[in-house]
């Protein structure tokens, strides 16, 4: 009779049925017995720094892959650090599954190491949440988070093991591994609302259609590119739904950046939304009072809210996608998309300046520019911090699915994200440039996963945009408070490539514009994990602080 | 000229809105902007200035502004913005007859003032 320990159980169902590659964790004494199960079965263990970077790498890898990541954090503060990235993936909408330690259940109520109620904390923050007390049903509960975590509208799901069922053993043979289930039903709208979406679409003269997250996740690519091509419509890709068309599609107009829909979005007659929810990332209402909208989301629920739709499609994007391309009717809407494209280039035109032309100090758009001179569109770019994040969403352009991520413009805003995210980004395309371009502020939250990416040899690209502040919050105090009294804002010249260089990675400082690309071009040469720290225009600021700041001067 | 009117009769209604007019007060109380409204040849230029909820405005081409609307001619100028048509500066963007220089989020700020009081 050969038995197996509850932690090897845990990773046995992991490879066997889930075939898990990698998780992300950081050791404890409570989840000991799990971790040596991950030797027992082969799988990749990247061990960091703070399990708040182990939850935002699972949640990138579960983006990059469209499968879910795993994190594994030990009990207590293994647990707490975990939680922000926990939050950050449930409003996110992220398939990530999270396995806890726990005290012991024997020691409940008797002040145990680590003993704290972690259910009670976690459960706003996920989909799904549960402790599993008895060794034979580890599998079973880990085929319900997995099921939680992917079904439907995707979110995290918490399971704590705790050591009385993972440090003992069971008959092997007794327990048996659950099926892994790909339904072939979904949720789909009524024929006669996918008519009625219809009607609207072909009515429409000056269309948009603008997809999030969930056109990617629904693996929509297929029907995505079929829809556009037989509508015509011109389309925007936002959130992780970027590069579901590659950028430089001709009817994309995500070159446009933010500016590109705020120029159209009020003149379209007709918004196809699939898959994106109208929060503020959206401006919710505000952008298009008088157009008729079709909205297509997973959750129907979603639909109406901050604003009536004229027709809900609710379903898998690219499954009602697929059922309303007979419906629609074969367009070509090319002359309202090049008037599109005209009218927001002509709002662009100072941005494209700064690109161009080289300026000391370097301005961050030119950065940018220079950086994708380096890598082009084969390549994977994320963007973390204030200002930051609207260079890079503006400024970067990818050829890929997921190219361009900017997780700190997501509903949790927050910063701390971009190395995990370039982390769990070049693991899962090992053989493309990844390149994060980092605030100097946010440079701090994650930057020790250096060491992660050396230890494991992840040579990322770290492109620092250093005004040596809080930008975004710097500038806009300075909107609000007045330039003489801003504060807690300032940061000073920190070395952030020597810190990179110390953890063993590849360090260098750049301050003049000709010296961008070469730099970055000796990092990619020392094959390590890189720290290129440019200092930057400490003057300028970005629209989305200005953007910011109006919103809270509205209030 | 008509434009250059426009330009100062613009100024003189949101100078009296920024007194009377309580949803523009608290549009434009906390909001310092500098708005450049001018033709290419910068022979008819007046500057807008948004100071927390004070307005005032000069004439005369400038270098440093937020934003600038700098419009192909002065006819071109009055028509679009003499127009109640939604679509009106987009078409002259999109034609080349506008060009906005800065920060666009500027313009679609100070837009969006004006209609508050038209
Ligand atoms: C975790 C977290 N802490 C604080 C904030 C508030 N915040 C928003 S933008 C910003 C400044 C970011 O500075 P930096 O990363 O240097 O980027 P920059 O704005 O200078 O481009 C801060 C502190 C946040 N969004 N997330």
């Amino acid at each position: 009779m050969s038995q197996i320990s509850g932690g090897h159980l845990v990773a046995k169902y992991l490879k066997e049925v889930e075939r898990v590659g990698i998780v992300f964790t950081i050791s404890g004494g409570h989840i000991e017995n799990i971790l040596d199960g991950l030797t027992q079965y082969q799988i990749r263990t990247i061990d960091v720094r703070h399990e708040q970077a182990a939850a935002m790498m699972a949640h990138a890898y579960s983006i990059y892959n469209n499968m879910p990541g795993v994190c594994l954090v030990t009990a207590g503060p293994g647990f707490t650090n975990a939680l922000t990235g926990i939050a950050n993936a449930y409003l996110d909408n992220v398939a990530l599954v999270v396995l806890c330690g726990r005290h012991p259940l024997r020691d409940d109520l008797t002040g145990a190491l680590q003993e704290m109620n972690q259910i009670d904390m976690v459960k706003p923050v996920t989909k799904w949440c549960a402790t599993c007390y008895d060794i034979k049903r580890i599998p079973e509960y880990l085929s319900i988070a997995f099921r939680q975590a992917t079904m439907g509208r995707p979110g995290p799901v918490f399971l704590e093991l705790p050591p009385d069922i993972l440090f003992v053993s069971t008959d092997e043979k007794s327990v048996a591994l659950p099926v892994r289930r790909i339904h072939k039903t979904y949720v789909q709208p009524d024929p006669s609302e996918l008519e009625a979406a219809a009607r609207i679409i072909n009515s429409a003269k000056r269309p948009l259609f603008i997809g999030g997250s969930g056109v990617r996740m629904s693996g929509s690519g297929d029907a995505l590119a079929q829809f556009i091509d037989k509508t015509g419509f011109p389309f925007a890709l936002l959130n992780n739904g970027r590069g579901a068309l590659p950028d430089n599609h001709p009817l994309c107009i995500n070159d446009g950046g933010f500016t590109g829909i705020m120029t159209g979005a009020p003149q379209a007659d007709v918004i196809i939304a699939a898959g994106i929810r109208f929060n503020w990332v959206m401006q919710a209402t505000k952008l298009f009072p008088d157009a008729k909208v079709v909205r297509i989301d997973i959750e129907p629920h979603e639909i109406d809210r901050n604003r009536a739709s004229d027709v809900g499609l609710a379903g898998d994007c690219g499954l009602v996608l697929s059922k309303l391309l007979p419906l629609v009717e074969k367009q070509d809407h090319g002359e309202w998309a090049s008037k599109l494209k005209n009218a927001y280039a002509a709002f662009l035109i100072t941005e494209q300046e700064q690109r161009k032309n080289p300026s000391d100090p370097i301005h961050p758009n030119r950065l940018v520019a220079k950086i994708m001179e380096v890598f082009g569109e084969d390549a994977y770019y994320v963007a973390d911090g204030g200002d930051t994040s609207y260079y890079g969403l503006a400024g970067f352009s990818s050829a890929h699915q997921a190219g361009v991520l900017i997780p700190a413009g997501a509903l949790l805003g927050c910063l701390g994200t971009g190395i995990p995210f370039a982390i769990a980004g070049k693991l899962s395309h090992p053989d493309k440039p990844v390149i994060v371009l980092n605030g100097d502020g946010s440079f701090g939250f994650n930057s020790m996963e250096f060491d992660t990416a050396v230890r494991h040899n992840i040579p990322i690209i770290c492109v620092v945009n250093n005004d040596c502040a809080w930008g975004m919050i710097k500038h806009s105090q300075g909107m609000s408070l007045g330039k003489d009294r801003t504060t807690c804002a300032e940061l000073g010249m920190r070395h952030y490539e020597k810190m990179v260089e110390g953890l063993g990675g590849y360090g260098e400082l750049v301050t003049e514009d000709a010296d961008i690309v070469p730099a970055i071009q000796r990092s990619v040469a020392s094959g390590k994990p890189a720290c290129i720290n440019v200092v930057t225009d400490p003057t300028v600021t970005s629209p989305a602080t200005v953007m910011f700041y109006q919103n809270f001067a509205a209030i | 000229m008509k434009f250059s009117a426009l330009l100062f009769v613009l100024y003189s209604v949101l100078k009296i809105a920024s007194y009377t007019n309580s949803a523009f007060k608290k549009y434009i109380g906390k909001v310092s902007a500098k708005v450049l409204i001018k033709t290419e040849d910068g022979e008819r230029a007046r500057m807008f200035i948004f100071d927390k909820g004070k307005v005032s405005s000069f004439t005369g081409d400038q270098k440093k502004f937020d934003v600038a609307l700098v419009w192909k001619d002065a006819d071109t100028a009055f028509s679009v913005m003499s127009s109640k048509k939604k679509d009106a500066s987009f078409n002259a963007a999109a034609e080349g007859k506008l060009k906005v220089l800065g920060m666009s989020v500027y313009a679609q700020w100070f837009e969006d003032g004006i209609k508050l009081v038209m």
